[in-house]
């Protein structure tokens, strides 16, 4: 196959996208570590002069961001292996099985996954008061699960009906169970979609802001998302060194799964799409 | 080993009646080809037996033990499939002992098992490696070590050589009949290439339709065709089938059928066989360069040591070959009229509103085989 040839075109708009893209983030690394007495000159300085970590120092030891941080580990964990624990299941089940009301399910799902989220805050809010789940990581767990499950249901049913029937077959007939039929063989083809998925829902969970100004208020329970925004935005003031700082840090976990775990992300954005 | 039985089975997927019923009886160490055309059910009898389909209902047994209710993994047979089927994410090594870890045979005893398969099917150089660096001749030979390394009580073939070129495919179908003459295990093995179960079988079971059409030696079928689908089936090129009348006189019978006029002895068919009948030519059975009977060439189509010819005689179409080294096939052109004789001992003779064969047959096939041979 012969290599295509260099087209300058086509480099120079493909690098100038890439530079408007990352720009915001370089930009906002770069006001993390340029003290406040650099930020608002004119004329505009990308650079800064002195470089300091006084922001990040503050953000830790000076207000709740650990706190808020915590609260976002666990909620996008505990939401993450909520949803993969089902989805995986339920993908195997609406993939492999055949039972009446199978394809209600299927295009119910579908159904689900099409809906705008945000048409469920009230209803969910007033069952998390009715649960007395109000103002809880639980309660922001079952919302974000509402509108992630679908999704992953979705994409984990193509996943899971890509892999040849023969290889459970073959593994029924050489001794295996269903279960052990599904730990064998499937699992382990459909971990590439299983990993994309996770991560998606880990993304989704993480950078979730709208049910978490809902349905959580106090900054014992609040996540990053709403947590940095009470904590560095008022009507009246932003701290903008400190909330690039946050937003640097809130960056890096997400980061570092893209960094180990991206060639998995780009077998799910081609299975199943991403959700807005 | 085992024999293996069906009895009454009946398969129906949703308003589709797969299979209407089934009676079959394998012996103990039989290999069975199951025979037929796409769509035939051969695959999904196959699939009962090995327990990934339920029958709707009837029974089947292995060894005498019922065992259409039991899952797959109880029955104690193995299968390959036509896709192999061997686990992507494990070496060629953990795809073969997989059978012996599910159903906990002690590790130590694993090596010797996969050593004495490994040197069984020349797999040892490839124990290391994952399937995907495999052939597809050594996928099948892992294939085949996955299935033979626990003895099981029958083996289930379906279509596996399919995914195979010719050659290779000669070769593995040679390498087939040999493990099953070493092993003895009963084996049902599943193919639409007549060639394969001509060669490999015991007996072969030709389904049509779901429903099972002959069950004999390969012999059997080929020299007496039970039925129309049968005769027209079995054999390359296929036997030509003509239309005609049957009176019976004095003398014998006589067909009229295309352009032919058959006499032929009471000795050869049925006292009560019946008027409208379909008549079965076998293309060794018509002999060209001699004989009352005319036809008009179509096409000649040499193959090699060889020439098929189609030619068409009283609005029927005829199917011959002739051998390369005749003067005559040299001479052979489209639009050619020519003589050709027809072998009466060899005449089959089928009903034409039910297919079925209407010869006495009291010949016994190898004295035929004789004849043909001395011919």
């Amino acid at each position: 196959m012969r290599a295509d040839k260099f087209n300058p075109l086509a480099s120079l708009v493909t690098w100038a996208i890439v530079i408007l893209m990352v720009f915001p983030l370089i930009w906002m690394v770069l006001t993390s570590i340029k003290p406040q007495s650099e930020l608002f000159v004119f004329p505009i300085k990308l650079l800064p002069e002195h470089v300091t970590f006084e922001h990040y120092r503050r953000l830790i030891e000076d207000t709740p961001f650990l706190g808020y941080f915590w609260n976002s580990v666990v909620l996008s964990v505990a939401t993450t292996v909520v949803v993969m624990v089902v989805a995986t299941l339920g993908g195997y089940s609406l993939a492999r099985f055949r039972y009446r009301g199978r394809e209600t399910i299927a295009v119910a799902v579908l159904c689900t996954y099409l809906m705008p989220s945000v048409v469920l805050i009230i209803p969910l809010y007033l069952m998390m008061v009715k649960l007395g789940l109000e103002n809880t990581l639980t309660s922001l767990v079952i919302s974000y699960t509402t509108f992630a499950l679908p999704y992953a249901l979705w994409l984990l049913r193509s996943f899971m009906a890509g892999i040849p029937e023969d290889l459970e077959a073959a593994a029924l007939v050489d001794g295996a169970g269903r279960l052990g039929a599904f730990k064998d063989v499937i699992l382990p083809q459909a971990l590439p979609g299983i990993i994309s998925t996770a991560l998606f829902t880990f993304i989704l969970a993480w950078n979730e802001y709208l049910y978490a100004l809902v349905m959580v208020n106090t900054d014992e329970t609040r996540p990053l998302t709403t947590g940095v925004m009470n904590m560095l935005v008022s009507s009246f003031n932003i701290e903008w060194s400190l909330l690039m700082a946050a937003s640097v840090m809130m960056s890096v976990p997400l980061l570092f799964f893209f960094a180990f775990l991206q060639r998995y992300l780009t077998s799910g954005f081609g299975a199943g799409g991403v959700k807005g | 080993m085992a024999a293996v039985s069906f009895k009454n089975v009946r398969k129906v997927f949703g308003e589709t009646i797969s299979i209407p019923s089934l009676d079959l009886d394998i012996r103990d160490g039989e290999f069975v080809c199951l025979l037929g055309p796409s769509g035939c059910g051969k695959t999904t009898t196959l699939r009962m037996l090995a327990g990934l389909e339920q029958p709707t209902s009837g029974t089947i047994h292995i060894g005498g033990q019922e065992v259409h209710e039991l899952p797959p993994a109880k029955r104690d047979i193995a299968m390959v499939f036509q896709s192999y089927a061997l686990y992507p994410h494990l070496t060629v090594a953990e795809n073969i002992v997989y059978p012996l870890r599910k159903r906990g045979v002690p590790k130590s005893e694993w090596p010797a098992m996969l050593a004495n398969i490994a040197q069984l099917l020349q797999l040892e150089p490839l124990l290391a490696r994952k399937p995907k660096q495999l052939s597809g001749g050594q996928q099948q030979r892992v294939a085949l070590g996955r299935a033979l390394i626990r003895k099981p009580k029958v083996f289930l073939l379906d279509e596996p050589l399919s995914n195979l070129d010719a050659k290779l495919r000669a070769h593995m179908r040679a390498e087939l009949i040999e493990l099953h003459r070493r092993i003895g295990t009963t084996t049902v093995y599943v193919t639409h290439d007549q060639l394969e179960a001509m060669t490999m079988s015991t007996r072969i079971a030709v389904m049509n339709g779901g429903v099972l059409q002959q069950f004999a030696t390969p012999d059997e079928i080929y020299y007496r065709p039970a039925n129309l689908f049968v005769a027209g089936f079995i054999g390359t090129p296929a036997m030509s089938l003509i239309d005609g009348d049957l009176q019976r006189d004095d003398n014998g019978f006589v067909v009229r059928a295309g352009g032919l006029l058959l006499r032929l002895p009471h000795s050869t068919l049925r006292h009560d066989a019946v008027h409208e009948v379909t008549v079965g030519l076998r293309p060794e059975d018509i002999v060209l360069g001699r004989g009352a009977n005319s036809a008009r060439i179509k096409v000649v189509e040499p193959t090699g040591h060889e020439s098929i010819v189609l030619m068409e005689c009283g609005g029927a179409t005829l199917c011959t070959r002739i051998a390369s080294d005749v003067p005559l096939a040299a001479e052979l052109r489209a639009g050619q009229d020519v003589p050709f004789d027809v072998t009466l001992a060899h005449t089959h003779v089928f009903c034409r509103q039910s297919g079925l064969r209407q010869n006495r047959d009291d010949t016994k096939v190898t004295a035929i085989k004789r004849t043909r041979d001395a011919a």
